[in-house]
């Protein structure tokens, strides 16, 4: 009944989908949030309607600014649309442009792009955009070697470290959801994801708070498209994610095993579900914890690293 | 490199309880307020009942129901019971307390080092508990190799929180809790281990609390404060 | 024989109870009569002791190891039962704060006399851990006992540090039960006869952590570096009686429980492997000791040390291994437990009768002290192994055993740290009982606190003279079969 999709065209969709949806699931986390506060909160499309909003703006650029502060944004969104390619978001086997990259790689582009909003921000020579820039990369750094271990736990629970690997092991028994090592890579993950997506423990998604803000800082100069770009990239970026998490470690069902279009089609549903829901946790999680105070983060990252270096140990025990 | 393979649905399931205990003794590196590191307590004590429970199913040992359920009753309601009453007990004394129960809000005293750097010391530690258990090749009847290496990491990690505390509330708990790291090796290696004597040390363990909280008194009653900053009368 | 343990194990326990109600004065009578009950009681069971090991009640067991730990025990118990009448004389205000001070102090000292004089009678491993940790918590309530700030202080650093190592020493009880349990079967009860039995067959790695982890463990409570710290703090901190029953008795204990692990380690791996970790911590503790002696202050917190000493030379004696050694390790827990309750005692009336611990606050012991003075002084020169006192004869076995053992370094490195141990302590004495006080006497009379102080001292230095110059057959015959049950190899 359904036809098989070209190989080129899923890969696109793959694509597509993380583009296109990045903006709805920040959309459904502030809806989600608003209503766990008694409030109604705004539209849960609402995030596509400010992207529009920003893409008619002017864009300005601070004097002083290289074409390093125009190109960040393009650099950045094409780096997190390069991502996809290489994370299984709908099939659950490799697809061809999926072997450029492993974790490693992805997790480095995804680092680059970060990287190239930094520099923008620093050329800025505006203050809050340089305390955000240099705040977001001192605790990328710290949370590093979290990523690392996790990525250690991967390669040894599947002997490679490739993304599609790892899904399919623990798609394959029980017995590897209830492994310690794979629980604790996942909540470790996940910590990392509240770490670089800018949520609470870490940091505020809402408001400026200077004391507080280190990812929301960085785009303080940007204007215009170019500030709608930056606003898209990180929505991706916190898909792109989820999907990581969603797809690879936690609940790696519902991923076409073909590429038959209707399986296509219900891996897009299911992802866009999964993700949905993971969001609905993340909003819980902001609404129950208070922001930790800066210099805390620390013991937040100590505490994921904790986590992701108990799963390699239980790893070389034989079994974990 | 090649995988590890996974381990048996039981085997995976009995890890995860063992690293909740692990998890449970660093968090308590993290508790501020005593009332918090009691009930961390609590729940690290309920979790190795968990497990003496699981094993006992699974590997067909009717002792350990019973065993699970005293260490359950002792350590998890009348122990921390024992504690508030003399945290509750504490802090009476004081003039201008707002807050009612004063010594079960109170916060811990931390040590010389920062937390992250403490946690990252503690893991250093469990490191060398991890791979010194697997040097030794100790095989385990009844739960899986890794247990063995989390509960004597419980055990050592339970060091470095006695050492890093400077109140003789959290000392003493961190006490507890190498009892439960302790008892978790002996679930570990000593399933078969008659009953009698595990109950024995269960209520070895509950007169060494009772002992433990008259000391905090005298303690209090000298210094009107809990910390350990003063203790340093004896040199030399 | 059963009758004589049983009461020999009711009785303190029974006084303790007694003490809880009873008035002071009773209280006292009740207790000296126990004391010296246990010790006649203990005599009586050394002939039986020498010919069979005794067991009862399938939990009950003596052999002659236990029997040398029981007679130290039971004489100290006697001797500080009858100082204690003269320790608590006027030494509290009020009578009410007396009285309550009185009951609680004799019940915590039958009660611990109880502890110590079950703990060696146990048959099984895990009871013997059970009746240590006992000790421990009835301990730690005596040392608080006294008012004071530092006995606050030294109360939970050694509850705290004590009870640690007990986890450690529970540990190695776990892992003595898991090598018990792959010969001979789950449902093995940590019997210590049967451990032994099966010796050869256990598997090396359990049985080598537990032997390391006992060590550890039991050595917190016997005062064994680095696990020691807790020692000079309570010994000095608590009331005398307390203190002397602690470095006497309660050390030699834990040494006994080390000793239980000794042998099983030595049947499984062979001599080798134990002698050496004792080995290590023994010199690390004589060295420490020695080192520490040099420069004290407070007369207590110095014998605690001289403690620390003896407890290494223990250990030490043990790891040469030669039959005369191991002769000369039981003779000193004997002599050692006279030596220091002596010294101890002496300290006490010291203390008492110039109002202060310190060493510079004591001066011309030998004239104002006619009895005491002179016999703190034996008491030191005893502890110093000086003939003819009992510490020269075993201490004399022991390096003697190390030369014969070929182990010349050790024995050499013993010989060199007593000597500066001996000049710590002498030092020390000199002070306090030959140079005048450095302020004026103020109105301080030659005399005796109180006759009931001195009688076990004087009790004690013929004890030493005794074990020294010619022990008893009965006694070396005791000695002869415990240490072949030790399996001396040469």
């Amino acid at each position: 009944m359904s036809a098989a999709l070209p190989i080129p065209v899923v890969q696109f969709c793959q694509v597509a989908t993380i583009a296109l949806a990045a903006p709805g699931v920040s959309g459904v986390i502030a809806r989600v949030e608003a209503r766990l506060q008694g409030r109604t909160g705004p539209r849960v499309l609402q995030p596509y309607y400010d992207l529009a909003k920003l893409l008619r703006k002017e864009a300005l650029a601070p004097e002083g600014a290289s074409w390093v502060f125009l190109a960040a944004p393009v650099a950045a969104a094409t780096c997190y649309l390069t991502v996809p390619l290489l994370i299984p978001v709908l099939t659950s086997f490799g697809l061809p442009l999926g072997y450029m990259g492993d974790i490693l790689g992805g997790g480095l582009i995804l680092a680059l792009a970060s990287f190239l909003v930094a520099v923008a921000a620093l050329e800025t020579g505006s203050p809050y955009a340089q305390l955000g820039a240099s705040r977001a990369k001192t605790f990328g750094a710290i949370t590093e070697p979290v990523v690392l271990f996790v990525v250690f736990t991967v390669a040894l629970v599947t002997g490679t470290d490739l993304p599609y690997a790892l899904a399919a092991t623990v798609r394959s028994s029980a017995s590897q959801i209830v492994r310690p090592a794979h629980l604790l890579a996942a909540a470790a993950l996940f910590m990392v994801i509240l770490s670089e997506t800018g949520r609470i423990p870490v940091e505020t998604h809402t408001g400026t708070n200077e004391f507080g803000m280190i990812e929301e800082a960085r785009p303080f100069e940007h204007s215009g498209p170019y500030f709608a770009l930056l606003k898209w990239g990180s929505a991706m970026k916190q898909l792109i994610l989820y999907t990581i998490l969603i797809n690879v470690f936690v609940a790696p069902w519902g991923l076409a095993a073909s590429t038959q279009a209707g399986a296509v089609g219900l891996a897009i549903v299911a992802l866009l579900a999964k993700a949905a829901a993971l969001g609905v946790v993340v909003a819980v999680i902001d609404n129950s914890f208070a922001k930790l105070r800066l210099f805390k983060i620390t013991e937040f990252a100590a505490a994921a690293f904790l986590l992701a270096v108990l799963g390699v140990f239980t790893l070389y025990l034989g079994g974990g | 490199m090649s995988a590890v393979a996974a381990p048996s649905v039981y085997a995976g399931g009995a890890s995860v309880i063992a690293v909740g205990v692990l998890l449970a003794e660093f968090g308590m590196f993290r508790q501020a307020l005593l009332r918090d590191q009691v009930r961390l307590y609590a729940a690290q004590s309920a979790l190795i009942s968990v497990l003496a429970i699981l094993v006992a199913a699974v590997r067909h040992l009717p002792e350990l129901y019973v065993l699970a359920a005293l260490s359950a009753g002792l350590k998890v309601v009348c122990v921390p019971v024992v504690l508030r009453r003399l945290l509750r007990g504490i802090g009476a004394g004081r003039t201008g307390e707002v807050d009612p129960e004063p010594g079960w809000t109170e916060i811990a005293g931390s040590g010389s080092l920062s937390l992250a750097n403490t946690v990252l010391l503690a893991i250093a530690v469990a490191a060398f508990g991890f791979f010194s258990v697997a040097a030794l090749g100790i095989r385990s009847p009844v739960l899986p190799p890794t247990a063995l290496a989390i509960s004597v990491s419980v055990a050592l990690v339970a060091f470095v929180l006695m050492i890093m505390r400077r109140d003789v509330a959290s000392q003493a708990i961190g006490f507890l809790s190498l009892e439960n790291g302790i008892s978790l090796t002996a679930l570990v290696v000593a399933a078969g281990l008659p009953l009698f004597l595990e109950v024995a040390f269960l209520f070895d363990l509950l007169v060494a609390v009772v002992v433990f909280e008259l000391l905090i008194r005298v303690h209090h009653g000298r210094a009107e404060s809990l910390s350990t900053a003063d203790l340093t009368r004896l040199r030399g | 024989m059963l009758v004589v343990i049983l009461l020999l194990l009711g009785a303190p326990f029974a006084t303790a109870l007694v003490s809880l109600r009873a008035p002071a004065a009773v209280a006292q009578a009740v207790t000296a009569i126990t004391g010296v009950g246990s010790f006649g009681l203990v005599l009586a069971l050394i002939p039986a002791a020498t010919h069979r090991d005794l067991n009862y009640l399938s939990y009950l067991r003596i052999d002659a190891v236990s029997a040398v730990f029981l007679l130290a025990t039971s004489f100290l118990y006697a001797a500080v039962a009858v100082y204690s009448v003269g320790y608590l004389a006027r030494s509290r205000a009020s009578d009410a704060d007396f009285s309550r001070y009185a009951r609680r102090f004799y019940a915590g000292l039958n009660l611990f006399a109880w502890t110590m004089l079950a703990a060696p009678m146990m048959s099984n491993l895990a009871l013997l851990w059970i009746a240590v940790e006992v000790t421990t918590v009835v301990s730690a309530l005596l040392v608080a006992i006294e008012d004071t700030d530092g006995a606050a202080e030294a109360a939970w650093k050694y509850i705290l540090i004590a009870s640690a190592g007990l986890g450690l020493a529970l540990l190695a009880t776990i892992f003595a039960y898991y090598a018990g349990a792959q010969v001979l079967g789950e449902h093995y009860n940590l019997s210590f006869t049967a451990l032994l039995q099966a010796g050869p067959r256990l598997p090396h790695t359990p049985v080598r952590l537990a032997f390391v982890l006992a060590v550890l463990g039991f050595g917190t409570k016997m005062g064994l570096f680095p696990v020691h710290t807790w020692l000079p703090d309570a010994h000095s901190e608590a009331p005398t009686p307390v203190s002397a029953l602690l470095s006497g008795s309660l050390l030699a204990v834990s040494f006994y429980a080390i000793l239980r692990y000794y042998q099983v380690a030595t049947a499984a791996l062979g001599p080798r492997f134990p002698r050496d970790v004792l080995l290590v911590f023994g010199i690390a503790s004589l060295l420490l000791a020695a080192l520490y002696l040099l420069d004290q202050r407070d007369v207590k917190r110095l014998l605690a040390y001289s403690s620390v000493e003896h407890m290494g030379i223990l250990a030490i004696g043990v790891s040469f291994g030669a039959p005369i050694a191991l002769a000369g390790v039981l003779l000193h827990v004997l002599a050692h437990a006279a030596a220091k309750g002596n010294a101890f005692m002496g300290a006490g009336v010291l203390v008492r009768k110039f109002g202060s611990k310190r060493i510079a606050g004591i001066g011309g012991g030998l004239d104002l002290l006619p009895w005491s003075g002179p016999l703190f002084g034996i008491a030191v020169l005893a502890l110093c192994a000086m003939p003819p006192f009992g510490i020269f004869r075993s201490e004399f076995e022991i390096v003697e055993g190390g030369f014969g053992a070929s182990a010349n370094a050790p024995a050499a490195v013993l010989i060199v740290l007593v000597t500066v141990a001996f000049l710590g302590l002498s030092v020390a004495a000199n002070r306090m009982l030959l140079m005048p006080r450095d302020r004026s006497p103020g109105a301080l009379s030659r005399g005796e606190p109180s006759a009931w102080m001195v009688v076990p001292v004087v009790a004690g230095v013929a004890v030493l003279l005794v074990l020294g110059i010619h022990p008893p057959a009965d006694l070396t015959g005791l000695l002869a079969r415990a240490v072949h049950q030790l399996g001396a190899v040469t």
